[in-house]
């Protein structure tokens, strides 16, 4: 592997030309139209431009992006995170043009793309779902029958269905039977389709996840999980490790069940296997399975000293994972907050514009992951994120204390952004005793 | 007093009048810096980064280029179109043959007269051919890439002087 193209933009193109540079990889950068001042382009050996501002028809444009490679040479593509990262197709084309895709299989891919097939995998190697029936019901008695095995309080929702209708949530057998009539009824008015599909109904739980990487001799470990429960709509906001909520041998449970789940499937590269929690019963349950280096992997390199991406490049390169035998070792506490241009007032609208001031902190255990710069304008074309702003400290609240004092020093003028949003996060009582769950700021911010 | 819309736009217009390559104004703490396109400057720092600084960007010439300022709408490419003349673009990135196959002789040649729907050259993205036709009538002018080359988006292509 000599020249790497990276088909993406904004700070994990920056980030992945950057793991390029210390394994002394060349790097070709694209861009589109609306991306003439990105940083990437100066930061790459050369940069291609390879179409008009929409996505589709530049950063998703697998045709243009591959001839962008063969044309400058490249043997290998890093796809970042978006755009085309989890896209089986274009692992394929570039394994037909024998360009190495860092990232897994093609086939990897497309199996835990596909949630149905992703669940039935996840199954069989063992790692616990949302218990729910297997098919739907329209008869009431055989339903209760399948709700007493999987056990209150249990989701009801419309097979046919979408956007909550025909759902509801039964606490109990003795209203089970009442809340199945109306629910199946209203399905059968809404959809056409009566029948209801039952699945264990877990309130108020938290996002955690677990990063796993696999090489191609067979090896596959965990680097620990990061705990995502501050979310809005299902856009991560806060990330931090290790989380506040999981017991030692919890923690040993859950990374060990997403190590099964990869050595499973042989998989190869960066992964990360997400998992709901209950902190109540202090169960967990798969969701889903990310083919991809993650937005918020920072906050494993913080806390285990490795440099995910060198290593994504080392294993895609044939390389055995550089991991000690006995595992890698998580030391401290870490807390990524996203910086985005999104106005918090105004309902976290997207607040595209030109960057007046721009100072983000400079400080000892501080990292600022970002592309943009005082005058930058934030193109309307992809997404929200200026940047990403990554604390350590030796624990939870040494690292919250540092998180305020660098949030206190960074001046951002011009546009919206979320920097007033965290500073409230990071001083709230439930973010503290870490009483958060993922639909927390959706009810604590009327205007979220 | 703040400076207004008009007032910038009657100032750019004083300045593309005269023959300067650069100003700065201040009025009233306003400041305005006005530099024509195309000349030199010192791109914006790089954001800082974590983890150790960077090695030094190795020059070819297209990083070189990269390192130019940001110029706003300019093509990654090359000679400013006289008035008169019309520029023809690259609709996509692609391989540029100037000819339908190796054993053809060239669609034209600088001197060649083009009417509109001639076609000019092909771009080959992935082994996909689109043949880019003249939109105006006229004369070549200048053939910007060489046959083979990799053209980018929105490049030129082709400078052809109007009938």
């Amino acid at each position: 592997m000599k020249r790497v193209l990276i088909a993406n933009r904004g700070e994990i193109a920056l980030r992945i030309i950057r793991a390029c540079r210390k394994l002394q990889l060349e790097t070709v950068a694209v861009y589109s139209q609306a991306d003439d001042n990105c940083a990437h382009i100066w930061a790459a050996d050369r940069a291609v431009r390879i179409g008009a501002a929409p996505a589709g028809k530049s950063y998703l444009d697998q045709q243009a992006i591959l001839q962008a490679a063969l044309s400058t040479e490249c043997d290998a593509v890093h796809p970042g995170y978006g755009f085309l990262s989890e896209r089986a197709e274009f692992a394929a084309k570039c394994e037909a043009e024998k360009i190495t895709f860092i990232g897994p299989s093609a086939e990897a891919i497309a199996m835990m793309g596909d949630k149905a097939e992703a669940r039935r995998t996840a199954k069989r190697f063992g790692v616990p779902l949302v218990p729910g029936s297997e098919g739907a019901f329209t008869d009431v008695k055989e339903a209760t029958k399948a709700a007493e095995s999987i056990g209150y309080p249990i989701l009801l929702k419309a097979l046919a269905g979408g956007g909550g209708r025909g759902m509801r949530v039964a606490l109990d057998a003795a209203s089970f039977a009442g809340l199945f009539q109306q629910a199946s009824s209203e399905a059968l008015a809404a959809f056409g389709d009566g029948s209801i599909y039952l699945e264990r109904f877990v309130a108020k739980v938290r996002h955690i996840e677990v990063q796993v990487f696999g090489d191609k001799h067979g090896r596959a470990v965990h680097l620990w999980e990061r705990d995502c429960s501050v979310q809005r709509r299902h856009q991560k906001l806060i990330e931090e490790g290790p989380s506040p909520v999981l017991d030692a041998s919890t923690r040993r449970a859950i990374c060990n069940a997403a190590v099964e789940l990869t050595a499973g499937i042989g998989y190869v590269g960066a992964g990360t296997v997400e998992f709901i929690y209950d902190a109540g019963t202090k169960q967990f349950f798969f969701i889903e399975m990310n083919t991809r280096i993650q937005v918020e992997h920072p906050v494993t390199e913080m806390l285990t000293g490795v440099d995910l991406v060198v290593e994504q490049l080392r294993v895609a390169a044939g390389e055995r994972l550089s991991f000690p035998k006995g595992g890698v070792k998580s030391e401290g506490h870490a807390i990524e907050l996203r910086i985005n241009a999104e106005d918090p007032s105004r309902g976290f609208a997207p607040a595209p514009g030109t960057l007046a001031k721009w100072e983000p902190p400079r400080m000892r255990d501080v990292r600022f992951d970002s592309h943009v710069y005082r005058g930058y304008s934030v193109p309307s074309y992809y997404d929200s994120l200026l940047g990403k702003l990554i604390t350590y400290g030796k624990d939870r609240k040494e690292a919250i204390a540092r998180s305020i004092l660098a949030l206190d020093s960074f001046r951002a003028e011009g546009i919206a952004t979320t920097l007033s949003f965290h500073r409230q996060v990071l001083t709230h009582p439930d973010f503290l005793d870490a009483s958060v769950h993922t639909r927390w700021v959706e009810t604590e911010f009327a205007n979220g | 007093m703040p400076l207004t819309y008009k007032d910038v736009a009657e100032i750019l217009k004083i300045i593309d009048a005269s023959g300067l390559d650069e100003i700065s104004i201040e009025v009233d703490g306003a400041k305005m810096h006005v530099r024509r396109a195309g000349r030199g400057s010192a791109p914006e720092p790089l954001p800082p980064m974590a983890g150790p600084a960077p090695s030094p960007v190795r020059a070819t010439p297209a990083a070189r280029a990269a390192q130019e300022p940001a110029r706003p709408k300019a093509a990654p490419a090359t000679a400013a179109p006289q008035s008169s003349q019309h520029s023809i673009r690259a609709p996509m990135l692609g391989s540029f043959y100037r000819a339908p196959s190796p054993k053809d002789p060239p669609f034209v040649e600088v001197g060649s007269l083009v009417k509109r729907g001639d076609p000019l050259c092909l771009i080959e993205v992935m082994k996909l051919f689109t043949t880019i036709s003249a939109d105006t009538d006229g004369q070549i002018a200048q053939i910007l890439p060489a046959n083979g080359d990799l053209v980018e988006f929105d490049q030129i292509l082709f400078l052809i002087e109007s009938a």
